[in-house]
């Protein structure tokens, strides 16, 4: 017969507030199999657990139930209070009374009587429960980080000079993302490439860290500690050993027209090409799809119609029939630190989003985005520095600058605040206004959202020292007219309509997830939100983690960030990583997948669906040793416990430990039953 | 059927394989009859009286058909459907059994009949009707002359159910309750469906019973849902189970529209080719989850 002891929490005035505590201990109280029942404002705090354990030692408990919040919170805490008891600790359960009854209910009365039923389920949960042992796996001491821009970089540095060796993948051909873009920085406008491209090299040339430029994440398999990631290394048609980043094949190159992704469009590149001259490693790149030979290919030419890179390159580095190859590594961690992309300007809008007609769709040339302002602003960029604008290339005397385009606008699709837009907006300004000493900096703004140490002082600076006007409004609409871009906004201040002819206009438009971050996702089995970003475990206590253990996220694949946050977070996750590396093995929970080999049929759905690769067929022999059949046979190790398997079993022969069928039918009767 | 009755022969006598599982004219119309003996292949016959699935006879717990040894086994296109779901769901290896498929222009709705009737929309076995597998790829042999398709019949099992689904929920509800009240639970149906394979059929687990096993509404519910979902993109549509079903609950309806809801679902038809994953044992990126919210 089950002893079972059941422990209700106010938490506070979390759960006290809408269910009647002292009601569900009495309700329990005569339950059949419950032994001891206790209310307690604080379960999970000192006297709270010690209460637990005396009624343990007491009473002789043989399972407990703890009435409070969600397992996610504070299942560990309670299965140590147990086992420090001398209790199994996968005999004691959580029934969630907080998130799924309290938190969400308001009446009183109704609250109450779901939270006794929802504790009535899990004491009859738990009386099928069984003494389980903890799993041990091995951890491989090597880290893998997607994305090699400023989070991914630090997250590698870190994790490296730790001691442990870190895969660095990165889609483009060079590490540092966005942030080599950039011109100066805010606060501080240090320079971007300064502060960045010393860390790039420390990446590149540190011993521990292994970089793949111009590579992605094809496949993971495996969980924490033990992940097998295959990485395509994307045909660069340029030889890594051999080349020596002369630069000769670029000179010779003749398609030289090609819009520079790195120069947001602005400049041009050549079809084979480093992004730009800091580029690391410092080896180009051949872009298939704009070079003179490949499109020969693709036409059916019989004869190659170009080829002078080849004939150019002195180390005889470049190789036309490359293809892609495939790597496989043997990894403990993840770190996803993809990044983010801008809200287009152009008419092309993904799904869901709407795109700004009104601004003309980026159809006016001297309507650009923030992205391409750094370019402008910069020293390495097209124009050297010199704020000129894309159309006639003449000095902008006035240059309106758009906040929240696409941001905190869900009419467009996007509710979110992106951020980094009023601080860079200011930064902008400034930057404009210390170049071009009588131009005239228009900010229209919805708040100017400067939250951040130096940052408030930073945009007071541009508009009181630099004299950028800010205009508290929304633009309507941009069009050019003649010479000027015509924008028509509106000062929601002194209520009236604003027409500026404006020689140049920069939007300040959305931060949005990298294209392929939700396939990203899935080989990583973590979620993604509406948006896209990447999930947190928990917002506030696991910011840097995800719901698939082992994997850890940096940067603004997460959320929009800054430098100092993206940064920020890249050391967490490296924490996080070498936390997980200093230790030889792991402790997992016992929830993992059981096969039957009475009833198993063998075939084989479980395999072909686990997502882990866990389930594997294994032959049966007859007592003298003769091979009768097939069964499924699951890897402890490798099983993550998701039940996919279980859901699939036609024959019913595959059972989760912890969520058998007979515990989880036993809480369905449970329901029923005490009508 | 000449063709038929040589081929078997043939493979009787060179030794392929050790018996051929086909039909024959009995007493009281087509049955399915085991030939072991060269000299008995003149027994087969393949009419329109063939309407058994005889795939059910190659489940691999059925021993005492698989102890007769190496089988060859005639087949129809749905049959041949049967036999790529086995070998999908490794209950099978190709090599198990030899294929000799016949070129099929649909069959009776009844097998026991003194002899064989040409189609008409009144005796037409409803399922054939726009069948996509007349002609099956997965066999070793394919005989028989090129056939017409098959008569339209009274009513398509497609209209009894757009019928059924332009009702309320709750007459639909009362149709199906009462249906499923007269179920006697003999699991006739299970016995003759060639994917029912299980070694031990959920109807028969106790710890925990999901299925009640008294022959009373709920249970009978529970049962009847249970074996429509455990067939879900599995069922071949042979109309073995509404054939053998003594009490006569029109589970065809309940199979073709859980097809529909498959091939919505997941762009899933049933085909004979044993390489294409049937939905419950595929997982895939691009699977519809909208459901998670």
């Amino acid at each position: 017969m089950s002893r079972i002891g059941v422990f209700i929490c106010h938490c506070g005035e979390n759960i006290g507030r809408t269910v009647d505590c002292e009601a569900v201990t009495e309700a329990l109280k005569d339950h059949p199999g419950v032994a001891f029942t206790e209310d307690y404002k604080y379960m999970c705090s000192d006297p709270g657990q010690q209460l637990v354990k005396k009624a343990i030692e007491d009473n002789d408990l043989t399972g407990v139930v703890v009435a409070a919040c969600s397992p996610h919170m504070h299942e560990k805490t309670f299965r140590r209070a147990c086992d420090q008891a001398g209790l199994n600790k996968y005999m004691c359960e959580m029934a969630n009374i907080r998130e799924h009854c309290s938190w969400i209910h308001e009446d009183r009365g109704e609250a109450t009587e779901k939270a006794v039923d929802i504790t009535r389920t899990i004491v009859e949960k738990v009386k099928h429960n069984q003494p389980l042992e903890s799993i041990h796996i091995p951890v491989t001491k090597r880290a893998l980080v997607i994305g090699g821009g400023i989070a991914g970089i630090q997250a590698a540095l870190d994790i490296a000079d730790g001691g442990h060796e870190v895969v660095l993948v990165e889609k483009e051909a060079s590490i540092g993302g966005h942030m080599s873009q950039l011109s100066e920085t805010f606060p501080t406008l240090d320079c971007s490439q300064c502060i960045l491209t010393p860390r790039m090299v420390e990446a590149y040339q540190h011993p521990n860290i292994k970089l793949h430029t111009w590579s992605e994440v094809e496949k993971v398999d495996g969980y924490i500690g033990n992940f097998t990631v295959k990485i395509r290394k994307k045909a660069r048609s340029v030889n890594e050993d051999l080349c020596n980043g002369c630069g000769d094949c670029q000179e010779a190159c003749p398609a030289k027209r090609i819009p520079s992704e790195f120069e947001a469009g602005l400049g041009n590149r050549t079809a084979i090409y480093v992004p730009f001259p800091q580029a690391v490693p410092n080896i180009p790149v051949l872009d298939r799809q704009n070079c003179t030979l490949f499109k020969g290919r693709r036409k059916g030419l019989a004869k190659d119609a170009c080829g002078k890179c080849k004939e150019a390159c002195l180390k005889d580095a470049i190789d036309y029939d490359a293809e892609d190859t495939f790597i496989e590594e043997e990894i403990g961690a993840i770190v996803v630190a993809t990044g983010f992309q801008l809200y287009s300007i152009g008419r092309e809008q993904p799904e869901g989003l709407k795109g700004y007609g009104e601004y003309g769709y980026g159809e006016v040339p001297d309507v650009i985005d923030g992205l391409q302002f750094e370019r402008l602003a910069s020293a390495s960029g097209p124009t050297a520095g010199a704020i000129l604008r894309p159309s006639d290339g003449k000095e902008p005397k006035t240059v309106v600058f758009v906040h929240c385009v696409g941001s905190r606008d869900s009419e467009k699709g996007i509710s979110y605040c992106s951020k980094i837009c009023c601080m860079y907006n200011a930064k902008h300004a400034m930057l404009y206004k210390h170049k071009v000493h009588d131009g005239r900096a228009v900010a229209f703004y919805m708040d100017i959202r400067a939250a951040g140490k130096g940052y408030d002082e930073f945009s007071r600076r541009a508009i009181e020292e630099d004299g950028a006007e800010y205009i508290r409004g929304r633009v309507s609409r941009i069009f050019r007219d003649g010479d000027v871009v015509k924008v028509w906004g509106y000062d929601t201040l002194s209520q009236e309509q604003v027409v500026i002819d404006a020689d140049m206009v920069v939007l300040a438009t959305a931060m949005r997830p990298q294209d392929g971050v939700r396939e990203l996702a899935q080989k990583l089995s973590v979620s993604t939100d509406e948006h896209g970003f990447i999930n947190e475990a928990h917002p506030k206590l696991r910011p840097v983690e995800t719901n698939t253990a082992g994997v850890f996220v940096a940067g603004a694949c997460q959320a929009p960030r800054d430098i100092p946050d993206a940064v920020a977070m890249a050391s967490a996750t490296g924490a996080k990583v070498l936390s997980l590396f200093s230790a030889d093995e792991l402790e997992r929970e016992p929830a993992v997948a059981i096969v039957n080999e009475n009833t198993c049929i063998g075939c084989m759905n479980c395999a072909k669906v686990c997502a882990y690769g866990a389930i594997e067929q294994r032959e049966i022999c007859t007592v003298d040793g003769h091979v009768c059949g097939h069964v499924a046979y699951v890897n402890p190790g490798v099983c993550q416990g998701c039940g996919t398997c279980q859901a699939v079993c036609l024959s019913k022969s595959v059972e989760l430990q912890t969520f058998t069928d007979e515990q989880i039918f036993s809480e369905i009767n449970a329901l029923c039953y005490w009508e | 059927m000449s063709e038929v009755r040589e081929v078997a022969r043939k493979l009787l006598t060179d030794g392929t394989v050790r018996v051929i599982v086909g039909w024959e004219d009995a007493r009281r119309g087509a049955r399915p009859v085991f030939v072991t003996d060269p000299a008995d292949t003149e027994r087969l016959i393949f009419d329109t009286r063939c309407v058994h699935n005889l795939v059910t006879y190659l489940n691999p717990r059925r021993d005492n058909v698989a102890e007769l040894g190496k089988i060859g086994l005639v087949v129809k296109g749905c049959d041949a459907k049967a036999v790529a779901g086995l070998l999908r769901e490794a209950q099978l290896t190709r090599d198990d059994v030899v294929l000799i498929g016949v070129r099929c222009g649909g069959v009776l709705e009844e097998a026991e009949l003194p002899k064989a009737a040409s189609l008409s929309p009144e005796n037409v076995a409803p399922r054939c009707y726009g069948c996509d597998n007349r002609e099956p790829e997965l066999v070793d042999h394919l005989l028989g002359e090129s056939q017409p398709e098959p008569p339209r019949p009274v009513m398509t099992i497609d209209e009894r159910v757009a019928a059924l689904d332009a009702q309320p929920l709750e007459e639909r509800w009362a149709f199906w309750t009462e249906q499923f009240s007269k179920c006697v639970r003999c699991y006739a149906c299970r016995q003759v469906c060639p994917l029912c394979v299980c070694e031990r059929c959920v109807a028969e687990k106790s710890r925990p019973q999901w299925i009640e096993a008294p022959p009373h509404p709920r249970g009978n519910l529970s049962w009847n849902i249970t074996r429509a979902l455990h067939l879900a993109g599995r069922c071949v549509d042979c109309g073995e189970c509404e054939r053998f079903c003594p009490v006569g609950i029109p589970l065809s309806l309940v199979n073709r529209k859980l097809q529909h809801i498959v091939a919505e679902r997941y762009g899933y038809t049933v085909s004979d080719d044993p390489e294409s994953p049937a939905p419950i044992g595929d997982y895939r990126l691009d699977d519809k989850q909208e459901f998670i919210k």
